[in-house]
C-alpha cells in the first residue's frame, strides 16, 4: 500500500511540475485574454519559438566561449528574452492592430493561421532534424524521503510562481496593471481618461510572448527531443486555462497543476491498477474539461459575465 | 405583396451550372491525359463540400464554432464502415442511417454547447475531436485500431461504383442535392431561427425562439451533413484511418466556410473548391519552380502558403470570396456610380 503512496506521490510532483509548464502556457493566453479579450491560438508556437532561439543561442555562444558553462545559459536566456519582446511587439502589429474590431471567430482563425505559419516556418527554417536540447542543470537530482525531484523541475516549479506572482502584482498594485484592466473593461473609455491604450496592447502581446519564450527555455531540457510537435502542448495547454477560467491569473496556475497532475497519475500508477485508463490517457484531460464545463460555464475560478442588452 | 421564398435570386443559372457539374469530366478527360489525378482531387472537393455546407450552417448561420468536424466525418466513415462490411446492411440503407447517427452524436455535443458560448465551445468541440479520435482506436476490435481499416466498395442499386469516374458523378449527385436541401433549410422558419440566434440570443429569446431546441437541431443537421460526407468518404476511399481526422482536418474546414465566406452556402462551396485545388494543384506547380532556387520540405512549404493565405484572407477580405463577388457584382450593376459608400 505503502508503495502505491510513494508512486503517487512521486508522480504528483512530476506531474506539477508538468502542470506548471501548462501553467505558463496558460498564463500567456490569460494575459492576453484579460486584456484583448482575444483568445490567442499561436502561444504553444511561441513556445516552440522561444525555445528554438534559445537552442540557437546556447549553440553559437558555446562555441563562442569554447564549451558549456553557466554564463553560456545565462547569455542565452537573456538573448531570447531580447528576442521575445521584439517578438512581441511583431505579433501585436500582425495580429493585433489589423484585427481590432473584428468578431471573436476571426481573430480565433487568425492566431490559428498565425500558429500555422510560425509551425511551418520553423520546420522550414531549422529543417526536419530534431535537436537535442541540453540542460542548464544537468541531470541533477535532490532526493527527500522515497521521493526524487529533479532539479529542472523543481526550476520550473519556482519560475512559474515568481511568474504568477509578479504578474498577479502587476495587474492589480501597479498603474499599468491597473490600465490593463481598464482597457479590458471597456477600451474606448480607458482611451478617453488618458490610458494608450495601443501601449497597453503592445505590452500584454510582448509580457505573453515573455511567458511562452520563458515556457518554452524551461520546457526545452525537459523532453527528449526538440522539434516542431512541442508546439501541440499549447493545445494541452487549453484545458488548464479554461479550467481555471479565462483571465484569472491564480485560476490559470491551478488549472495547469491540476491537469498536470491528473495527466501524470493516470499515466503512472494508475494505470497499472486499472488497465483501461492507459486507453483514454492522453485524452483524460479533456473529458475533465467537458465535464467541469458542463457544471460551471465558465471555469472553476472565473468569473460569469452578464450581459446587457 | 409578400415576396416569394427566392424572388431576389436568379434561379435560370442554376440548371445550367448542375449540367456544367457533369459535363466537367468529359471536358477534363478530353483536355488533359492525366485526369484521373484530376477527377480525384475534385472528388475530394465534393466530399469536403458536403461537410462545410454542413459546418456552414451551424458556425456561419447559428454562430455557434466548431472545431472538431473532423471528428463527425470520422464517425460517419466507421460507422459506415462498419455497418456495410461487419453487419451486412446495404450501402444504400447506409446512406440513410449513418447521418442519423452521426446526427445523434451531435445532440450529444450539442448539449454541452447549450451552456457554454464563444470560444470555450470551440475548445469543448476540439476536445471531442480528440475523444472521438481516441475512442476510435480504443474500439479496435471493430475499428482496426491506429492500423486503419479497408472499406468495400460503393454498390448502388446494383451497380459498383468502382474507379474515380463513377464516384465523381456519385459524389457531385449528392453534393449537389445537400447544396439544394441546405439552401431550402437557410430560406425556411428553421434559417430565419438560425440566424437570429446567432445576431442576438436574448432577441432571439424574447421573439419565441426556444433556443434549446434550435441549437440542438443545428447540431443535429450539421451532425447529419458530415455524417453523410463520411460515409461517401469510406466507401470512395476504400481505407480510412485516425490519422486523416486530425485537429488540422477541422480547422481547414473551418477555414474553407471562412475563406469562402461566413454565413452563405454558396461561400462554403467555393471556399472548399479554392482551398483543395490550391491544395492540391496550385501550391505544388508553385513550389517546383521555387525548389530550383531554394531548398524546401516536402509538406512544410505548402501548409506555409496555406497559414499565410488564411490569414491575408481574414485581415483583408473577412467576407470571403463570396463576399468579393457580391462586392464585383454591385460595383458592377452601380456602375456610374460610386459604391464605395455602400461599404463600410
Amino acid at each position: 500500500m505503502s508503495d502505491l503512496l510513494t508512486g503517487l506521490l512521486q508522480e504528483s510532483l512530476s506531474g506539477i511540475a508538468l502542470g506548471c509548464i501548462y501553467a505558463l502556457i496558460a498564463l500567456g493566453f490569460t494575459l492576453i485574454y484579460k486584456a484583448t479579450e482575444v483568445v490567442n491560438f499561436a502561444q504553444g508556437e511561441v513556445m516552440m519559438v522561444g525555445a528554438y532561439v534559445n537552442f540557437f543561442f546556447v549553440t553559437q555562444f558555446s562555441g563562442m566561449a569554447g564549451g558549456l558553462n553557466g554564463w553560456v545559459f545565462t547569455a542565452a536566456l537573456l538573448g531570447s528574452i531580447i528576442f521575445a519582446v521584439l517578438f512581441g511587439i511583431i505579433l501585436d502589429y500582425i495580429i493585433n492592430r489589423p484585427l481590432k474590431d473584428e468578431p471573436v471567430f476571426s481573430i480565433i482563425m487568425a492566431t490559428i493561421s498565425l500558429a500555422i505559419i510560425l509551425r511551418s516556418l520553423t520546420a522550414m527554417i531549422a529543417g526536419p532534424i530534431s535537436l537535442v536540447p541540453v540542460s542548464p542543470f544537468g541531470d541533477n537530482t535532490i532526493k527527500a524521503g522515497g521521493v526524487v525531484i529533479s532539479v529542472l523541475d523543481l526550476a520550473i516549479i519556482i519560475c512559474a510562481f515568481i511568474l504568477m506572482a509578479l504578474f498577479f502584482f502587476f495587474f492589480n498594485k501597479t498603474r499599468w496593471g491597473i490600465a490593463m484592466k481598464a482597457t479590458s473593461a471597456d477600451a474606448e473609455a480607458a482611451q478617453l481618461m488618458g490610458i494608450p491604450v495601443k501601449q497597453v496592447y503592445r505590452f500584454v502581446w510582448v509580457f505573453a510572448a515573455l511567458v511562452g519564450v520563458i515556457s518554452g527555455v524551461l520546457l526545452a531540457p525537459r523532453m527528449a527531443l526538440l522539434d516542431t510537435s512541442m508546439a501541440y502542448l499549447g493545445l494541452k495547454a487549453f484545458p488548464a486555462a479554461i479550467l481555471g477560467g479565462f483571465g484569472s491569473i491564480p485560476g490559470a496556475v491551478v488549472g495547469g497543476i491540476i491537469l498536470g497532475i491528473i495527466e501524470t497519475v493516470s499515466l503512472g500508477t494508475l494505470s497499472f491498477h486499472f488497465v483501461w485508463i492507459k486507453e483514454i490517457n492522453d485524452i483524460i484531460v479533456w473529458i475533465v474539461l467537458i465535464a467541469v464545463l458542463m457544471i460551471r460555464p465558465d471555469g472553476l475560478f472565473g468569473i460569469a459575465k452578464v450581459k446587457r442588452v | 405583396m409578400i415576396k416569394g421564398r427566392y424572388d431576389d435570386e436568379n434561379l435560370k443559372w442554376i440548371p445550367v451550372l448542375i449540367l456544367a457539374v457533369y459535363l466537367l469530366p468529359f471536358m477534363i478527360k478530353g483536355a488533359t491525359f492525366s485526369y484521373k489525378y484530376y477527377l480525384y482531387v475534385l472528388n475530394i472537393a465534393g466530399i469536403y463540400m458536403i461537410l462545410t455546407v454542413g459546418l456552414d450552417l451551424l458556425s456561419g448561420f447559428t454562430g455557434l464554432m466548431s472545431l472538431g468536424h473532423a471528428a463527425f466525418l470520422a464517425i460517419g466513415a466507421y460507422t459506415s464502415a462498419i455497418l456495410v462490411d461487419q453487419a451486412g446492411l446495404p450501402f444504400e440503407l447506409s446512406l440513410i442511417i449513418t447521418p442519423i447517427i452521426v446526427g445523434l452524436f451531435g445532440f450529444v455535443i450539442g448539449f454541452p454547447a447549450l451552456r457554454i458560448e464563444g470560444m470555450y465551445l470551440g475548445l469543448t468541440t476540439m476536445g471531442f475531436g480528440f475523444i472521438v479520435k481516441r475512442l476510435i482506436i480504443a474500439f479496435r476490435d471493430w475499428t482496426g485500431g491506429s492500423a486503419g481499416l479497408q472499406v468495400s466498395k460503393a454498390t448502388l442499386f446494383g451497380f459498383t461504383v468502382s474507379n474515380d469516374w463513377n464516384n465523381y458523378f456519385m459524389i457531385y449527385t449528392f453534393a449537389i442535392i445537400a447544396i439544394i436541401v441546405a439552401r431550402r433549410i437557410v430560406k425556411s422558419k428553421l434559417g430565419r431561427a438560425f440566424m437570429a440566434i446567432r445576431d442576438s440570443e436574448q432577441a432571439a429569446q424574447a421573439s419565441g425562439i426556444n433556443i434549446a431546441k434550435y441549437k440542438m437541431l443545428s447540431f443535429f443537421i450539421s451532425g447529419m451533413f458530415a455524417g453523410f460526407a463520411g460515409v461517401l468518404f469510406a466507401h470512395t476511399s476504400n481505407f480510412i484511418s485516425t490519422d486523416h481526422f486530425d485537429i488540422l482536418l477541422s480547422i481547414y474546414f473551418i477555414v474553407m466556410v471562412l475563406v469562402g465566406g461566413v454565413g452563405s452556402i454558396y461561400g462554403a462551396v467555393l471556399g472548399t473548391l479554392f482551398i483543395v485545388l490550391m491544395e492540391n494543384m496550385f501550391i505544388p506547380l508553385f513550389k517546383d519552380s521555387l525548389t530550383q532556387y531554394v531548398h524546401l520540405e516536402a509538406g512544410d512549404f505548402q501548409v506555409f502558403i496555406f497559414g499565410l493565405i488564411m490569414l491575408l484572407f481574414i485581415i483583408f477580405q473577412p467576407l470571403g470570396l463570396y463576399g468579393m463577388w457580391l462586392k464585383m457584382r454591385i460595383y458592377w450593376k452601380l456602375f456610374p456610380f460610386n459604391p464605395r459608400k455602400r461599404f463600410t
